[in-house]
């Protein structure tokens, strides 16, 4: 089934500054007072299921969570072959890899070193068997995130997607160092999960543009968030209830942006 | 390409259908610690790679070389994009980075996409740079996705493939959960105990049908993909994921089972993986199952990760060029759980129009491709 286009359902964030971007700094330079890092606690979630999950998969647990709770729906609702699943990072393998690296891991440690596996673990959670793929990089990758979730959806390969982002820093926090001159700080753990369905226009895609505006006022209020800067960019575009958003991600000197829709948030009791 | 078999297309393939074996101890780092000390191992890089401190990188460039020599790339450089896919990135320089260099360029290369960065550099091409880390399965969706940029009008050219080294890293993990094999990899046959890992590098040129130039290859018809939602190391009992990709994939590419004339299989050796494997095939094939070859080509160089699906699928489309299907190295005596044709000892003279390539990887990951060759 073609369908016309696509468009921003709901989306969820967590940042080092709290749940959602009301949580966020007018300044997170300022905020972070000196801080390198601006981390994220380990969620804890239930089950014996999690009990070798890393903090990283937690995280992308949760902030399917909260895109579900910023939706108003249920976990059924994303379950299925009709839930598409795109994960983006720039560096969410990080930790798991140093652990693995010096020895501090056990065996069984050893596939958390892979970046599927931390969507694999929120495709477990929530049984998403739709299309799937996996993306490194920055902002700009997760433009592209974005622009595969929206053309799933147009194309009627599956129903929904959930474009998943999560960035974390604090045990590599010595390497981010030595590269500060690069990534100037601070760096702000994150989660964000954003669900693009079916809407009335068709996502517009530039895999090289201009940064536009939204891009700096995410990195001002929330800080270096990496691959979950555009998903902040679209949450911050919902809850002010612009009916489309522009957004752009800049990584390793390219820019790419995408226009979408934005569906209105339902209204809170 | 740049595999354990062979430096250059030329080589590789007449490697494959001479059934070569790229398997070999391993020399570049220490393997004394562990169960397991063989791999698929490229003794000497080429030329081109040999001042990249990188070798993920300098694996890259090898094929790049190997690419470049055959197919230019005339394109506005802004148009020319690059998607490739790893399951390992630049890890082997975030150990450096950790053990013996402070510096930050070293840190840096340790993110997964520097490699494909470092690629992109040395082709010129600054068109959108893609890192698709699907881990095993990676090879395969990279070339779904540099498809993609092509239909979305995004770019005009598109360099795609996948890559991953052979490094301590890997070989630590996999032996520790005891998946390589003490002897040989031996894909659907009945003595498999596992897989052995190799390195390499495949990329493909991607043009849209009107923008071809010079000879071509073939036709990516379709990809697909699907999470199995089932266990974070362990392929799905059943191979859902598996069965829903191939069934995309068909679907992308307009194409039926009945148009299938050859399968290269994901076939690692692992006990697991293959008869789950075949059980699926089975399914999506149906009474055709029986009389549609099947390969593996893991048993000659190793499971080389995230260059894996990228080399089957460059080895299809060389069958259908030339008229015949490599062997199954190291397919010997039949399982009962895997009663496909394996093309075992030797290569098989004939030529397959229409190909499905299937890929597995941690984290629930499935790919699968349809292709047509160019007689």
């Amino acid at each position: 089934v073609r369908r016309t286009g696509a468009r921003l359902e709901a989306v969820g964030v967590l940042t080092g500054w709290g749940n959602d971007v009301a949580a966020l700094p007018d300044d997170a330079r300022a905020a972070a007072s000196g801080h390198a890092v601006i981390p994220l606690a380990r969620p804890s979630l239930d089950g014996e299921r999690f009990r070798r999950a890393t903090r990283e998969c937690l995280l992308g647990v949760t902030a399917v969570h909260a895109m579900l709770e910023d939706a108003g729906l249920g976990r059924e609702a994303i379950r299925g072959a009709g839930t598409a699943l795109v994960f983006v990072t720039a560096a969410g393998y990080g930790a798991s890899n140093v652990e693995w690296l010096a020895g501090q891991a056990g065996t069984l440690h050893f596939p958390y070193t892979a970046p599927s596996v931390l969507p694999g673990e929120a495709a477990i959670e929530f049984g998403v068997t739709g299309p799937y793929v996996i993306l490194i990089g920055g902002p700009a990758a997760t433009v592209d995130a974005l622009w595969q979730a929206a053309r799933l959806v147009a194309n009627g390969q599956c129903d929904r997607a959930l474009v998943l982002a999560v960035e974390t820093f604090r045990e590599c926090a010595t390497l981010w160092r030595r590269a500060r001159w690069t990534l100037p700080g601070p760096l702000v753990e994150s989660a964000a999960c954003a669900l693009i369905g079916p809407g009335d226009a068709p996502a517009t895609y530039r895999a090289r543009a201009e940064a536009v505006p939204l891009a700096s006022t995410v990195e001002t209020r929330a800080g270096r968030t990496l691959a979950c800067a555009p998903l902040v960019a679209l949450a911050l575009a919902r809850r002010a209830g612009r009916g489309s958003a522009v957004v752009s991600g800049t990584w390793r000197g390219r820019t790419a942006a995408i226009e979408l829709a934005v569906a209105a948030q339902p209204a809170r009791v | 390409v740049a595999t354990p078999v062979g430096l250059d297309l030329d080589a590789f393939w007449s490697g494959l259908l001479a059934g070569a074996d790229g398997l070999s101890a391993i020399e570049r780092f220490s393997t004394a610690d562990l169960r397991v000390g063989r791999g698929g191992e490229i003794k000497k890089l080429p030329a081109v790679a040999v001042p990249i401190r990188s070798r993920a990188a300098g694996l890259l460039v090898a094929a790049a070389a190997d690419l470049t020599s055959r197919a230019r790339l005339e394109a506005n450089p802004e148009r020319i994009g690059l998607v490739v896919g790893t399951a390992l990135g630049g890890v082997e320089e975030l150990d450096h980075a950790l053990a013996d260099d402070p510096g930050a360029r070293r840190a840096l290369a340790g993110l997964y996409d520097s490699p494909a960065h470092a690629l992109a550099t040395w082709l010129g091409a600054r068109g959108p740079v893609v890192t698709v880390s699907s881990a095993c399965a990676s090879g395969a969706t990279a070339l779904g996705l540099g498809a993609d940029l092509l239909r979305e009008d995004a770019v005009d050219l598109v360099v795609a493939g996948g890559y991953d080294a052979l490094c301590r890293f890997v070989m630590r993990g996999f032996d520790a959960l005891r998946s390589l094999a003490r002897d040989r990899v031996r894909p659907f046959d009945r003595r498999r105990t596992g897989l052995l890992l190799g390195e390499g590098a495949g990329l493909v040129l991607l043009a849209r049908e009107r923008d071809a130039r010079g000879p071509r290859l073939g036709r990516l018809l379709g990809h697909g993909s699907a999470s199995d939602a089932s266990h974070v190391a362990a392929p799905d009992a059943e191979g859902r994921g598996l069965e829903a990709a191939i069934r995309a994939a068909l679907d992308a590419g307009d194409a039926g089972v009945g148009d299938i004339d050859f399968v290269s299989a994901h076939g690692t050796g692992t006990v697991l993986n293959d008869r789950i494997e075949t059980a699926v095939l089975k399914r999506v094939l149906g009474a055709r199952a029986s009389t549609v070859p099947v390969n593996s080509i893991k048993g000659a160089l190793g499971h080389t990760m995230g260059a894996a699906a990228t080399l089957e699928a460059i080895m299809c489309l060389m069958a259908a060029r030339d008229g015949w299907i490599p062997p199954t190295v190291g397919f010997e005596e039949a399982d009962l759980a895997c009663d496909l044709d394996y093309v075992p000892g030797a290569p098989r003279a004939t030529r397959p129009r229409c190909m499905l390539s299937t890929s597995l990887g941690f984290g629930g990951c499935n790919a699968a491709l349809v292709l047509e060759g160019v007689a």
